[in-house]
């Protein structure tokens, strides 16, 4: 029954049961499709062998109604539970009656735990090829967090480690703790939003996600797909701290630190306040002890410049004067004392060659001088003339005479 | 003579103390000498009392 192809005006609208009716047609293009995703819900209605489940995506908060024959699910999925993961063989039908749209599975398969891990590993291939995980594209944490933004289940073990250890080391330090299931088909997108708040608070310069130990499955939401990438495309540096040492979710890798559990979180986030007041302490002691030595060591040096006698004792200066003065004045007077001396015998050896000229020794033997008027010593008779007045030089005195005649 | 630094100080110091000591100037300029160095070391000792004392009043304000 393909209906004309007008278009439908406000004059001419179609009536609801020709709108359902290209509804219907449209959704049915899609065809058979296989889906991947959660069990959220499965409600087996007693008396119809139809069964109604809610699937749900498991990185998004989207879901929807499944109907398979019961058959088909108890062959391909026995026992299936709430939150399993599964794969079904399904086409979407629209129900005019009531206007509602749902998959009809014909067939169910039910994700093992291998098949999950598998998937795992192969999308941390994925992931790394990409660079999620490179190391220079991981941020530094701040030395000290002005508020740390926290997302962990409700009064879980792991929000009181991280909040406790983390106020031990360092008391006054923030936090915005946003709570989230840390498990089951609805953590990833809530953990998601979580992130995207904390992210764009500016207060916040670094994000912790903290859960405690549990089994592989609780643990797959911190492998998700859509999660890592929300983490890695965060500008406030994200920590992670999921489970004990030994788990490694694909969060470990992308997170910009892996704590490996809450608490080692607490110590990686914060500097410890009694360390780093120590530290301060030691720092401050050494600065003293260096000034002070430089300041002792110049002062040594001072007082040894001012010990050295030309400073100390400058009389020293004056004493070596008076020293010098006194040596030269001593060498004064010796050399004027051996001048004198020579000066004194010069004069006793003149006088004694005086003496030695001088007639006076021969005189004192007896001999006299005889001398003219005029001085003239003489020496001949001839030299005189009767009446010449003549001295007489004697020993002691003199005497006057006369020549009286020639002999 | 008070705009020396402590090092120019100290320097001039050690030669006054040199020249006096090698002799050979005369006994007017050793005096003078002397008296520069006695003055010279004066300016490096108020450096060195300064210096302790900025100390011990920024440990004290520390401290308090």
């Amino acid at each position: 029954m393909t209906e004309p192809e007008p278009k439908s005006t406000p004059d001419e609208p179609w009536p609801v049961r020709v709108v359902s009716q290209k509804v219907g047609a449209w959704v049915a293009r899609l065809g058979w499709v296989w889906v991947d995703g959660q069990v959220a819900q499965i409600s087996r209605r007693p008396g119809t062998s139809v069964v109604f489940l809610t699937l749900r995506d498991p990185s998004a908060d989207l879901s929807l109604t499944v109907t398979a024959h019961r058959d088909v699910l108890d062959a391909g999925a026995p026992e299936l539970a709430e939150g399993a993961r599964v794969t079904m063989h399904a086409k979407p039908e629209f129900y005019p009656a009531r206007g509602s749209l749902s998959l009809r599975a014909d067939e169910i398969r039910q994700v093992g735990l291998g098949e999950l891990l598998a998937r795992l590993e192969k999308l941390k291939k994925l992931l790394g090829a990409e660079g999620l995980f490179a190391r220079e594209r991981k941020r530094r944490l701040p030395f000290l967090p002005q508020r740390i933004g926290l997302i962990t289940g409700r009064a879980s073990a792991a929000e009181r480690d991280v909040l406790m250890n983390t106020r031990r080391r360092w008391p006054s330090v923030e936090f915005r703790t946003v709570n989230v299931p840390v498990q089951g088909p609805t953590a990833v997108p809530q953990i998601i939003d979580a992130l995207k708040v904390l992210d764009n608070d500016d207060t916040i310069d670094v994000i912790v996600i903290a859960r405690g130990g549990g089994s592989v499955e609780d643990l797959l939401p911190f492998s998700d797909e859509a999660l890592c990438r929300a983490v890695f495309a965060c500008r406030t540096p994200v920590v992670s701290a999921i489970g004990h040492e030994t788990d490694a979710p694909l969060l470990d890798y992308v997170a910009d630190l892996r704590a490996s559990t809450p608490t080692d979180a607490a110590k990686r986030i914060v500097p410890d306040l009694g360390e780093e007041t120590q530290l301060i302490e030691h720092a401050r002691r050494r600065l003293d002890r260096g000034v002070l030595t430089l300041i002792d060591r110049e002062a040594h040096r001072l007082e040894a410049w001012r010990s050295r006698p030309a400073l100390a004792r400058p009389e020293t200066l004056i004493d070596q004067r008076e020293a010098e003065m006194g040596q030269l004045r001593d060498r004064a007077t010796r050399s004027l004392e051996h001048r004198i001396r020579r000066a004194d015998d010069d004069l006793r050896h003149t006088l004694a060659r005086l003496r030695a000229l001088s007639p006076k020794a021969t005189l004192e033997r007896g001999y006299a001088i005889v001398q003219r008027a005029d001085g003239h010593v003489v020496r001949a008779a001839g030299e005189v003339a009767a009446g010449d007045v003549l001295r007489v030089r004697l020993a002691e005195g003199e005497v006057h005479t006369e020549v009286q005649e020639q002999g | 003579m008070s705009e020396l630094s402590y090092e120019q100080a100290r320097g001039e110091l050690a030669t006054v103390v040199e020249k006096l000591e090698q002799g050979g100037a005369s006994l007017e300029e050793s005096l003078a000498l002397w008296e520069r160095g006695e003055k010279l070391a004066d300016i490096c000792q108020r450096f060195l009392d300064g210096a302790r004392d900025r100390i011990e009043t920024a440990r004290a304000a520390r401290d308090s």
